[in-house]
């Protein structure tokens, strides 16, 4: 295990510095660079002359270390992707000339509101999913499994925007006036006692949690359905059948084998969570992650979509290797197999 | 003789009787298609062709590609076609559905469904059914692509790190976990913003996110062929690498293949509509469903339903068909 725990770190330097390439590669492809890009956003200034307008462009990519000071010739490619790393390694997304503090205050600001909503979304997800998953597995086949499976199919294919505008007219918009629709506290909560602003809070909650939940909550009980199942046609199981055991006891055998694998899932329910984020916060205008990364893309704003796309790539390597490891002390099959 | 008969013939690719169920979805699909390539021939406001004081004109066709000429007499085709008297020389033959994406009438602003306009009319009174084909032509110009390309790449080194174990495998897994880690949604939002309002950015970005499965996928399973009797039997009779890979491995990957170019395609078309939704979808695309989505929800707070459920409904209707159809084609390989 801690050999090919190593490995598996060792292979992470490679990847990493893959992601941080393709990040780069993307922004240095871009056909309006940045400094053109600020130029522009300061139009109404005087930059109509065109000479002036070439000075203000060179002046930024001076500022954004794109150029070398002093000759004014643009750096080569590795050049350029080495020292962006080098500020990467330390935090830092941009050129020299960016405000590092006042990106990561937005970053630390943004970051509890997310964490809050993919944390509360998974626990609602697995709460629901892998029971559900386990009863539909145990009934393999039965009417009651097709009926819900085909409902979870149908489900697969509604995309979460859709979702959260069906519940926002429905919820708080059109017919039932009871959810809070925007942001997590309302106007004037601040002068109410604890618990009324607790029930506040949770009220803005539940729309935005019962949307991000739903996409990860039908793939666990997808997942777990088909595992369950496969799980009950194994030898083992008719073996103990056979031997006399208690038919409780079996299915609890029967329910572990085939829940474990749900372990190996969180790999890939972090990049939906991701995506869901950006999403439902911006539909039901929280401030995280996801609103962040929307207005930086909408201000075309270079360091913080970097920073947001490195952490959120970091974030899943991260999610992937854990659910390998899982999966290796879970499942004893894989870890002696290699 | 009849051993190595039984050794030499490949796993035969599809022994399950085709099921009408199936068949059903793909024809769906291919008319899907049809009608988004022929989008400008179906729905529009100009004839498919007309003949004015003896000369013949193809004004639909025109717009296929390009933009469609002027109408006769200073006046719209519309307008003139609704003013031609019955017993005139002159005829036209209009498209099957008679209004245009962008054709506006005030008169029929936020029209509910009626006999005449099927499924309503927008603000400006363009039609909500001529709006959803003309969507479909973004399902083709940009789902399509991207999802051809994703598979082509994912294919072709899939194939290479599953018959080259050693350095094209560790390539190219490396490849793979390198744009796994993007979260795809996020990595949409990163390059569009840079790459504009371009579809051929938006294409490539999908395509770059789809490649990966196809890779996993292709790779996995020639790893597990690559040992199968028949295939050493063909090394054995001298055939070549290539050969080996597109005649006798390939088409036995086909049926999966397909499952994933169908996944691939649903999330295709929830990726570009939520970019539409979030105000970041292609800038050239006339009338996508995300477009048509976020301006129909923004009505039907004040009771407008049809401008958000029909959209919606298209969108969600095609997804779980390709859902379906990637369910069908797997069990198709699962027996």
């Amino acid at each position: 295990m801690m050999r090919w725990l190593l490995v598996r770190l060792a292979w992470l330097v490679v990847t990493l510095f893959g992601i941080t390439f393709v990040t780069f590669a993307v922004i240095d492809l871009a056909p309006v660079d940045r400094a053109e890009l600020a130029v522009e956003r300061s139009a109404d200034r005087d930059f109509t002359d065109p000479k002036k307008r070439e000075e203000a462009i060179l002046r930024f990519r001076v500022q954004y270390g794109m150029v070398d000071p002093v000759t004014h010739a643009p750096y080569p490619s590795y050049v350029r992707y080495g020292r962006w790393l080098g500020n990467a390694v330390r935090l830092r997304f941009g050129g020299p000339g960016d405000d590092h503090d006042e990106l990561w205050r937005r970053l630390a600001a943004a970051l509890p509101v997310t964490i809050w909503l993919g944390g509360l979304a998974t626990m609602l997800a697995l709460l629901i999913g892998v029971p559900l998953g386990a009863w539909l597995g145990l009934r393999a086949g039965s009417r009651a499994d097709r009926v819900v499976s085909t409902v979870l199919l149908v489900g697969t294919g509604v995309p979460e925007f859709l979702l959260a505008t069906l519940l926002l007219l429905a919820f708080s918009a059109a017919w039932l006036q009871l959810l809070p629709a925007s942001g997590l506290r309302s106007p004037g909560s601040e002068h109410w006692t604890f618990v009324w602003q607790l029930v506040d809070f949770a009220k803005h909650l539940v729309l935005p949690v019962v949307v991000m939940a739903s996409g990860p909550c039908v793939l666990v009980s997808r997942f777990v359905r088909d595992s369950v199942a496969r799980a009950a046609q194994a030898p083992f199981v008719a073996g103990m059948r056979a031997l006399g055991v208690s038919p409780p006891v079996v299915r609890a055998r029967l329910l572990r084998h085939g829940c474990a694998p749900v372990a190996t899932l969180v790999g890939s329910l972090l990049p939906m969570l991701v995506g869901g984020s950006i999403v439902i916060e911006n539909l039901f205008a929280l401030d995280g992650l996801g609103h962040l990364a929307v207005q930086a893309a909408l201000q075309k704003e270079a360091p913080m979509l970097m920073a947001i796309v490195v952490i959120g790539s970091l974030v899943t390597l991260a999610s992937f290797v854990l659910s390998d490891a899982l999966h290796r002390v879970l499942d004893a099959r894989v870890r002696l197999s290699r | 003789m009849t051993d190595v008969a039984n050794i030499v013939v490949a796993p035969p690719a599809a022994s399950v009787p085709r099921s009408p169920w199936r068949q059903c979805l793909l024809w769906f699909w291919v008319l899907l298609l049809a009608i988004g390539v022929l989008a400008p021939l179906v729905a529009n406001e100009v004839p498919l062709m007309a003949r004015v004081e003896g000369k013949w004109s193809f004004p639909a066709f025109a717009d296929l590609f390009g933009r469609p000429g002027a109408g006769p007499q200073d006046l719209s085709w519309k307008q003139w076609w609704a003013r031609l008297p019955a017993d005139s020389e002159d005829l036209a033959v209009m498209p099957p559905w008679s209004f245009g994406p962008e054709e506006t009438d005030v008169t029929r602003a936020r029209l509910r469904p009626t006999m005449s306009h099927w499924l309503g009319c927008d603000d400006t009174g363009r039609d909500v059914l001529a709006r959803l084909i003309h969507g479909l032509r973004t399902i083709v110009w940009l789902g399509v692509p991207a999802v051809l390309l994703g598979a082509f790449i994912g294919t072709l080194l899939g194939a290479w790190a599953g018959c080259r174990a050693g350095i094209a495998d560790v390539v190219v897994a490396r490849l793979v976990e390198v744009f796994v880690c993007f979260p795809p949604l996020l990595f949409l939002l990163f390059v569009s913003a840079f790459f504009g309002d371009s579809r051929l950015g938006l294409v490539l970005v999908m395509a770059s996110v789809f490649w990966t499965s196809f890779a996993r996928i292709v790779r996995g399973e020639v790893l597990s062929l690559r040992e199968r009797d028949f295939v050493h039997v063909a090394r054995g009779l001298g055939v070549s690498e290539w050969r080996l890979v597109t005649r006798h491995l390939l088409p036995l990957v086909r049926s999966q293949i397909g499952v994933t170019a169908a996944f691939c395609m649903a999330s295709a078309v929830v990726a570009e509509s939520t970019l539409s939704v979030l105000g970041l979808g292609p800038g050239d695309v006339a009338s996508s469903w995300g477009t048509m989505l976020r301006q129909g929800s923004d009505l039907a707070v004040v009771g407008v339903w049809h401008l958000w459920l029909f959209p919606a409904l298209a969108i969600v209707g095609v997804v779980v068909s390709c859902h379906l159809l990637a369910d069908r084609l797997r069990a198709r390989t699962a027996v």
